[in-house]
């Protein structure tokens, strides 16, 4: 437990040491969130205020972004540089680095979703999730699934360049796509149909029921899918992962 | 003599290639042992499978009494290791590296002797990224050091350095020895082996071809011996007549003749500048060096 707290802290303070990490982990969303206000804050989102509907598709979408950039995009460029291979070379067991990585990433994670609240609530009377058991269980339950999957999806690239290019990719049509930014009522039918198949589409949908209308136990469909995602992602993660042998 | 490492008949095959055909060979403890070859000849693969990085297909291995593929993170308490292109993360500063990685051992070193003995201590608050290649290295070999390893595995430690970096990094590696530590070097420089290396093994397509000390190697399997002189009146075309000369090559002012003989040879080559009046400056007998060998062994076998 010593090392992988030591990891941990380690790999945090080098992220603050990182300037434009930084930025993008925490100013970037606050920045999105003033730009969309701009243009529909003061519009109903599906029963939902424009706050009530966006601070929680803002906290996915960085839970998504940290997976993929934070953690995964990091331990490419970890594998290239033979980083991986050094911890490699010492008796720490290859699932504590691993494990202090995802700890690091959720402490990130949680940061800039409190900053995200906070600006919400000063900025645009974002109400306090109507079930908060509730949405703190669905938080937990969709890093259990976006995590693996950012990781498993990273890990398939070669270098830390595919890595971005790959997350990037990612990043973009769940942005677009899943419901996240733009209302899925205004899109054709076709791409409603594509939201479903992207994993930040029941990300989005359970963070924003719990927060505004039911309970997590209303939201089985979303609850199972996610579950499902968490366990193939973490099974894909392992297999593919590697530590990045040369020659 | 008891043995650090020893290693019987090892085989690993990859997809397509063989890449170690059944090496036999055994580390006393408190030896440099080098191992060098051409690219390919199977050194790091029989390094990495030593280490417990990776799986062999066939073969007896003990490191310290231990078999490196069942036992291997208790093997890394007592090996030290050092890549060749590995790195750390680069915006961590040199005490936070140590700390890191002395936390992952039972065992710690020294710690403020090795920062010492390495010029590291005025480097502590310096990140990675800003330490030039030598001190990259440096701060490498510390982490390899830092639990007071018992083997010290360096793989191409003096790749990239300046001359001046190298000597030093030899003069460390040598201080280890001193301590008591076994070292296995693997180095593509003839030179480095030579300095270095109590004993060294010649790798070439997957198999050893040659151990032995580095002057046994060089007495053993480099007919080649010359002598070069600078002269401005020789003539090329006597001189090739000389006893035991093999061949008399001509390079700027300087006339090279490889022998077999170098007293008969020289004997004649004194003989003959007498009658004719040659003058001859410079005088010296070469040695072939590891670097010859290296390229006589790595190359097609030509006779001598």
């Amino acid at each position: 437990m010593n090392h992988i707290l030591r990891l941990t802290f380690m790999e945090s303070k080098l992220f603050f040491r990182e300037k434009q990490a930084v930025f993008w982990t925490f100013l970037f969303p606050i920045l999105l969130i003033w730009l969309f206000g701009a243009m529909f804050g003061d519009q109903k989102i599906g029963q939902m205020s424009y706050s009530n509907a966006y601070i929680p598709s803002w906290i996915a979408i960085n839970m998504l972004t940290t997976a993929l950039f934070t953690i995964g995009t990091v331990l490419t460029e970890y594998r290239e540089q033979g980083i991986l291979r050094r911890y490699q070379a010492t008796p720490i067991r290859p699932g504590k680095v691993l494990t202090a990585h995802i700890i690091y990433g959720t402490l990130i994670f949680l940061l800039s979703a409190l900053l995200i609240v906070l600006f919400g609530s000063l900025a645009y009377n974002l109400d306090f999730p109507k079930y908060l058991g509730s949405t703190l269980i669905a938080i937990a339950l969709s890093i259990f699934a976006i995590f693996p999957f950012g990781i498993f999806a990273t890990s398939l690239a070669k270098n830390s360049r595919t890595s971005a290019a790959i997350s990037s990719v990612i990043l973009n049509l769940m942005l677009f796509l899943s419901g996240a930014t733009f209302p899925l009522e205004m899109m054709p039918e076709f791409l409603q149909g594509v939201a479903k198949i992207l994993p930040l589409y029941y990300v989005v949908d359970l963070l924003r029921q719990t927060w505004n209308f039911a309970p997590i136990t209303d939201q089985l469909t979303n609850v199972w899918i996610l579950l499902g995602i968490g366990v193939v992602s973490t099974i894909l993660a392992t297999r593919f992962f590697n530590w990045g042998s040369r020659g | 003599m008891s043995y650090a490492i020893e290693v019987e008949n090892l085989h690993k095959v990859y997809k397509n290639k063989h890449a170690v055909q059944g090496v036999s060979f055994s580390v006393e403890k408190g030896e440099i042992f080098g191992i060098v070859g051409p690219n390919g000849a199977g050194k790091t693969t029989t390094i990495e499978i030593l280490e417990g990085l990776r799986k062999k297909d066939n073969g007896k291995i003990s490191i310290l009494g231990l078999d490196p593929e069942k036992k291997p993170y208790e093997l890394r308490q007592k090996i030290g290791i050092q890549f060749q292109s590995t790195s750390i993360q680069e915006r961590m500063k040199v005490k936070e590296a140590i700390h890191l990685f002395s936390s992952f051992y039972e065992k710690k070193g020294d710690i403020p002797a090795i920062l010492e003995k390495l010029g590291l201590d005025s480097f502590m608050d310096t990140q990675f990224t800003n330490l030039s290649g030598g001190w990259k290295q440096r701060l490498t070999l510390a982490l390899a050091i830092i639990h007071d390893p018992e083997i010290i595995f360096l793989d191409e430690p003096s790749t990239g350095l300046d001359p001046g970096a190298r000597r030093d990094m030899w003069s460390l590696i040598r201080n280890l020895q001193q301590e008591g530590k076994t070292i296995v070097v693997t180095t593509h420089y003839m030179e480095e082996a030579e300095q270095l290396c109590d004993r060294v093994a010649m790798f070439k397509e997957g198999q050893i071809v040659a151990l032995d000390t580095p002057k046994h190697l060089v007495n053993q399997f480099l007919m080649a011996n010359y002598l070069t002189f600078i002269s401005d009146d020789a003539d090329l075309e006597l001189l090739r007549n000389i006893t035991g000369a093999n061949d008399v090559s001509h390079s700027n002012e300087t006339i090279k003749i490889q022998t077999h003989n170098l007293q008969d040879t020289s004997l004649e080559l004194f003989q003959l500048a007498k009658e004719k009046g040659w003058k001859i400056d410079n005088f010296r007998f070469e040695v072939g060096s590891l670097d010859d060998l290296f390229v006589q062994m790595a190359g097609k076998e030509q006779s001598p």
